[in-house]
This record gives structure tokens, sequence and C-alpha cells, in this order.
């Protein structure tokens, strides 16, 4: 009897030798914000080698999609200029396709042709390198001959545009598509449950064991979070705001995000938060709806595809889709009045 | 009649009553401590309940973050845009805030860490 007590005790502490799962962190900057990479494993010789693949992938494409710095969207760019048929780099071609499909479904409020509107704001760099808006008579004459994404005439890999001011610019979209890509590399290395956050946009799949990832979600006007939800299986969540990236110049804020009707910051919203499968389309949608505004956002997001959306205003008042009050969990007392929207 | 024994027994009810208050009465999300990266790399890890003012070396120069009552915050930054000052107070588990131009970032440690990401 002594024996067998024994022998139980010691299988039971031989459990505690057994490695168990637990979250591998490694955050790098990147895509001019700060990309945080979480994976749930027990192999940590694995995780390693996977965050280090991640950040060499993630340095190639900031340096293959900038529009700016040298590189091939760079040099994509230059030749679309000369108004003559240009080859789409391999690199760039899947990125150009996806955006155009997005931008159409979007009605044109997310259009990457706007290279060159962006850097008339000082936006152009991911960081911001402006103190005042440009002159108003020289966004005046932008507008007047806007390009669009239909300006690029596409045949057998060739580009040719038909606007001397089209300039691509995949900002509003690279890093979603870049989250799906390291998800996509994630997944082929044998992980099925990570977390790609990059600067507060993200994509989670599987989940801990089994319990699902807690995403917060941080108040667009004041400190701490608004809100959280629970995400098990494979959801991206992303938010644009008037507060990510901007300047104040004689007592008005001027933001990022642009809308390309008016050559200005778009008005009317805060934020934007998107819960969608793929962090691309997520990534495009929340930019397009903050530009639509309270009286466009719900037609732009079902032509878009998505159901779950949150808009907050710059008074704080909150509407959201039927789907997403299912969602969502307020992290604020007392709870604030929430639109629900007709879908 | 009190004996040694008593008192050592109140000293150690009392010295506990604070650990206690902070423990069941306190923000269990709230974090015990920050970690200061420059470029993605550790440069300190620092106790939020330690007040005091911290000078980082960044990409551009220099940034000079405050503790004041268990939470930090961005003062002084090189950058242009100062959206890390604008930022305010963090304190809670997982809660991150970062300059990107200087490339500096805090993170909080500890606490109930209630979530994996924040969405911003």
């Amino acid at each position: 009897m002594r024996y067998l007590l024994l022998l139980i005790m010691v299988l039971a502490l031989s459990g505690c030798d057994h490695p168990s799962a637990h979250s591998h962190k490694q955050q790098m900057y990147v895509f001019g914000t700060l990309v945080e990479v979480i994976i749930w494993t027990e192999d940590e010789a694995a995780a390693t080698e996977a965050m280090s693949q991640l950040s060499a992938q993630f340095q190639r494409q900031h340096q293959q999609w900038h529009p700016w710095e040298a590189g091939e969207l760079h040099t994509f760019n230059q030749q679309l200029t000369t108004g003559e048929p240009a080859p789409i780099p391999d690199v760039i071609a899947p990125l150009l396709q996806r955006a155009s499909e997005l931008s159409v479904a979007s009605g044109g409020l997310f259009d990457p042709s706007l290279g060159q509107l962006v850097k008339l704001w000082g936006f152009s760099d991911n960081l911001v390198n402006a103190t005042q808006p440009p002159d108003a008579e020289q966004l005046a004459d932008f507008i007047k001959q806007a390009p669009h994404i239909s300006d690029l005439e596409i045949n057998n890999g060739l580009a040719q545009s038909h606007n001397p001011l089209l300039y691509l610019d995949f900002g509003g979209f690279a890093k979603g598509y870049a989250v799906d890509r390291a998800i996509e590399t994630l997944r082929q290395m044998g992980f099925d449950n990570a977390i790609v956050n990059a600067g507060g946009d993200l994509r989670a799949i599987g989940s801990k064991d089994e319990w699902p990832w807690r995403i917060g979600i941080r108040n667009p006007r004041g400190e701490g979070l608004i809100a959280s939800l629970q995400i098990s299986g494979d959801e991206s969540v992303f938010t644009s705001g008037d507060y990510e990236r901007f300047y104040d110049y004689q007592g008005k804020r001027y933001h990022h995000i642009i809308d390309p009707r008016s050559g200005y910051p778009a008005e009317g919203f805060s934020s934007v938060t998107i819960l969608h499968h793929d962090a691309a389309t997520a990534d495009a949608a929340a930019t397009a709806l903050l530009v639509a505004g309270p009286e466009q956002w719900r037609e732009v997001a079902k032509k878009m595809g998505l159901s779950q959306v949150m808009v907050i205003t710059p008074r704080g008042e909150i509407s959201m889709s039927p789907a997403m009050v299912e969602r969502i969990r307020f992290e604020v007392s007392p709870e604030p009045d929430v639109n629900v929207v007709d879908w | 009649m009190l004996r040694r024994g008593d008192y050592l027994v109140f000293l150690a009810t009392l010295l506990l009553l604070p650990w206690l208050y902070f423990t069941l009465w306190g923000d269990q999300r709230a974090g015990a401590y920050a970690q200061i990266l420059v470029g993605g790399d550790q440069q300190a890890l620092v106790s939020l309940h330690q007040p005091q003012t911290i000078e980082v070396e960044g990409a551009l120069g220099l940034s000079i973050l405050e503790i004041v009552d268990g939470k930090i915050r961005f003062i002084t930054s090189a950058c242009q845009g100062k959206q890390c000052i604008h930022r305010g107070w963090i304190n809670l588990g997982g809660e991150v805030v970062s300059c990107l131009p200087n490339q500096v970032s805090i993170a909080i440690l500890g606490g109930e860490q209630r979530f994996d990401a924040i969405n911003f």
C-alpha cells in the first residue's frame, strides 16, 4: 500500500514536468509602427524561429511597398508617372489587385491612387512630418484633377496611368494585407493560435488552450478602454480614428485620413471599428467608413460585405450594427447609450 | 496582560494591512512594473510604485517619463507630433504607449492582464 501511494505521488509529480503552452511575445518596429506578435505554443524554439522569420518578412514588405522610399513600389510609381505602360512588379501585383477590388467596393472612399494628396498633407511617411495644412488653392486644384484607381489601365501584366497625378500609396490597407500574410506564414509553420497586432490593428487565430483571446478597444476620447470583445477562431479587429496621426494648427485638429471628395481630413467620426475575417478588408473598410461619415457608413459597410461595425462620433455618440452589439462588452461605467442601426 | 509575542502579532497585522488593501481592494488590473523599450529592446524594468522621472535616449533624442501613483506617462519627447504625451497615463496590465518617431515604448507588466491585445 505504501509503495502504491508513493507510485501515485511520483506519477502526479511527473505531470508537472510536461512543457505547457504559453504565450511568446515579440515586438518589432516596422511600417512606422510597433508590431507585436503573440504565439501560443509549448515549442519555444519554433516560436523564436517564427518571430525572426516574420520580422524579416515585415522588413522586406516595408521596403517593397513603401511609396516614397527606394523599392519596388517607388520605382513602379516613377514609371507610371511617365504615362507609358509599365510592368507590374510581382511583389506589387497581388496588392494592387486586392486594393483595386476594395476601392471599387468602397465606392472610391478608399482609394490607393492618392499618394500625392497624402503627401501634400504631410502624412506620407507613417509619421507626421507637417505642422500646417497645405494651401487651400493647391488642394482645390488637386481635387479638380484628382486621380482614381480606375485611371490605371491593366493589361497582360502591364499598367498604364491615364492621370499624371496618380501615385500609388497602399497606406490605408498595407498593414492589414501584411497581417494576413503574417498569419499565413504562421499557419504554414504549424501555429494555429496566435495574434498579429500591427500598431493596434490585429488578426487573432485559434485560442489560448480553451480560452478565447481577449481584446480591449481603446477609448477614442480619453484614457483607458471603452469596450472589449473575445475572439476564438479567426477574426480581425481594425480601428481607424482621428487620434492616430494628426497635428493641431490654429486650434483645429488635422488627422491623416483624407476624404478623396474634398481633399480634407474626414469629418463626422472619431473612430470606426470593424470586425471581419480578413485583415486587408477590415483595414480598407475602417478607412472607407471613417470617410463615409454618419450619412453613408451603413451603405458602404454593406457594399463591402461587413456585418460587425461600431462607429463613435466626436461627441461620444455610439452606433453599432446589430451583429456588433452581440460581440461588444463595455468597459466604462455607466455604460453609454448605443444606437443600434437597422441592417 | 499582553506579552511580547502579542505585540509582534499586532505589528505583523499592521504591516500586512496595506498589502491586503492593495491586493483585495485595489484595481486588480493595475500593473506593477513598466517595461521600457527602445527600438524593441528592453532598456529598463521599473516599479510603478516608486515615483520618479526617467530619461530615455531614443532614435531622435531624449524622452522623459514620469511615474506617479502607480501610473506612467511621457512628459517630454524629442518627436514632432507629441502624440505619446497626448496619450496620457497608462497603468493597466498589457497597456502599451509608443513614441514611434523616437522608437521608445512603455509596456505595463503584471496585474491581472485582462487583455491579450489592445485595439486602437
